[in-house]
């Protein structure tokens, strides 16, 4: 899968990553690359990312059926961040990555989340995630992104989903919903279609939805 | 007609907020320690923070007339970082005693997660060992059940409920709250919360009594001036005058004078302002402009 991104990647701009050259085994140089992750946006561009169909397969066959990145520069940094899987600091690294990178870089880091080995280690820094106030980081974590569905508990899991119709993010883009729904999640959502009402306030067909007022 | 607002994030705002809120008759706020947007990563940021609330903030504010108060605590939403709770924790007992300390807060849920569970109950301890009220937010997903759940909690600590504010009510739990002996806040907002014209219709249901209304302006889309602004909207309605002062004035003063911190015929008298002081060396004056001096 480091390939298949690597090759998307190398179709697009050719950057040096900085785990380009670097023997396997060879410690990796952690403050280079959070400088690199840094620097990334001014390095590489910050072009849409528009995958053709031969890509896309390609992405499909290694396991990643969801848009792996929206711009270049976040996939330059999902790339570099890959590159240093196999170093034994790498869930330090990535917390690091995360705590003192910039909206981008956090962005980033969430959207490398599936694509890590043993991802429910990172659990705790997808929930931390859909606490942020800072929409695009909440949608890096909450939209077109696997992980949520996967590894978060249902408790935080079912935050998220609140906290997305309170922000009118549309629950399609959630993935995996509806492997998740349960009793609790309609309870909270029937909960929040009552408060709207009575203080006068809309109440949206995704909320209707997902309090199984309509059918979905 | 005097106004206090009992939630108001002034650090977050300007010294022209400063000069308008004084202008529209409030003369105390009560600045709560929260979440400041950015996650704090280290806990000297949160011990600098409760310097700035008792110390420049205060400074600030009394230049315009205002008297500035602070509840301090861990915030439901830092609570969930295992690095910051033990070391912010520690810290509170010696900042929980400071003069203008009025009250334990906010502490409370956000995600209603067992971390923030056990933070807000070893709190509610904090606020029992040093002889002030609790200011409890409720959390803006799942509110009610974060409401019925921090009145359980309460309930649980033996905790005295007329000590016991809880803010950011609704419709749906203002009723759980009055049902105890808690009070109830209100935080008045553009867009979400709470608006001018349900607010009126909450007082004109259920009165007055433990009832308060703050602004709970903060940095982002909010109204320092919604105290006021209710006020007046409460005033149009035909609101009587003595209900109008008790929500705005008496029961914000009753409240917070449980911590026997605030200096009740002081706040009744006209606030003095001297703008030639300096804090730290520091003006809230820039180049060139006279200050202002009321005795």
């Amino acid at each position: 899968m480091r390939d298949v991104v690597r090759t998307v990647l190398r179709a697009r701009t050719a950057v040096a990553l900085p785990g380009d050259g670097r023997p396997d085994g060879e410690a990796v140089d952690a403050g280079a690359l959070i400088g690199a992750l840094a620097a990334a946006g001014r390095r590489v561009g910050k072009a849409a990312l528009a995958l053709d169909a031969a890509e896309t397969e390609r992405l499909r066959a290694a396991g990643v059926d969801w848009p792996i990145a929206t711009r270049l520069d976040e996939l330059w940094r999902i790339a570099a961040l890959l590159d240093a899987v196999a170093d034994p600091g790498f869930a330090r690294l990535v917390a690091d990555a995360y705590r003192g990178g910039d909206s981008d870089e956090r962005c980033a880091v969430l959207r490398t989340l599936p694509l890590l080995p043993e991802p429910e280690r990172f659990a705790p820094l997808a929930a931390d995630a859909c606490r942020s106030s800072v929409r695009p980081i909440f949608e890096a974590i909450a939209c077109e992104n696997p992980f949520p569905a996967r590894h978060l508990s249902a408790l935080h899991f079912n935050q998220m989903i609140l906290k997305a119709l309170f922000l009118e993010v549309p629950l399609a883009r959630v993935r995996g919903l509806d492997g998740r729904r349960g009793d609790e999640l309609t309870r909270m959502a029937r909960d929040y279609a009552a408060e709207r009402r009575a203080a006068g306030r809309p109440v949206s067909a995704d909320l209707a939805a997902l309090a199984a007022e309509v059918c979905a | 007609m005097r106004l206090f607002d009992p939630h108001i994030h002034m650090t977050s705002r300007t010294t022209d907020d400063y000069q308008a809120m004084a202008a529209a008759g409030i003369v105390a706020v009560v600045e709560p320690a929260f979440w400041v947007g950015q996650p704090r990563t280290h806990v000297g940021t949160f011990e600098d923070g409760f310097a700035s609330l008792v110390g420049w903030e205060r400074f600030r504010a009394s230049q315009f007339g205002i008297r500035h108060y602070c509840t301090l605590a861990l915030n439901p939403k830092e609570a969930n970082d295992p690095s910051l709770v033990e070391g912010v924790l520690a810290l509170l007992p010696r900042w929980l005693e400071k003069e203008s300390v009025v009250a334990v807060g906010e502490v409370g849920f956000d995600d209603q997660t067992p971390d923030e569970e056990r933070v807000f109950a070893r709190q509610l301890e904090l606020a029992r060992a040093h002889d002030l009220p609790v200011l409890v937010h409720t959390p803006h997903r799942d509110k009610k059940r974060g409401t019925e759940r921090s009145l359980a909690l309460v309930r649980e600590a033996r905790f005295p409920e007329e000590r016991v504010l809880i803010d950011h009510n609704n419709e749906e739990t203002l009723p759980l709250v009055l049902a105890t002996g808690c009070w109830a806040a209100h935080s008045i907002y553009p867009d979400t919360k709470m608006d001018e014209e349900r607010m009126v219709a909450l007082i004109q249901r259920y009165g007055a009594e433990r009832i308060v209304i703050n602004s709970a302006a903060d940095w982002g889309i909010s109204d320092p001036l919604k105290v006021p602004k209710t006020a007046a909207r409460m005033r149009e309605r035909g609101v009587d005058e003595q209900t109008i002062e008790t929500v705005v004035w008496r029961n914000p003063l009753a409240f917070f004078a449980q911590s026997g911190r605030l200096d009740v015929a002081a706040l009744e008298a006209e606030p003095a302002v001297d703008q030639r002081q300096l804090y730290a060396g520091n003006s809230v004056l820039r180049a060139g402009r006279e200050p202002v001096v009321r005795r």
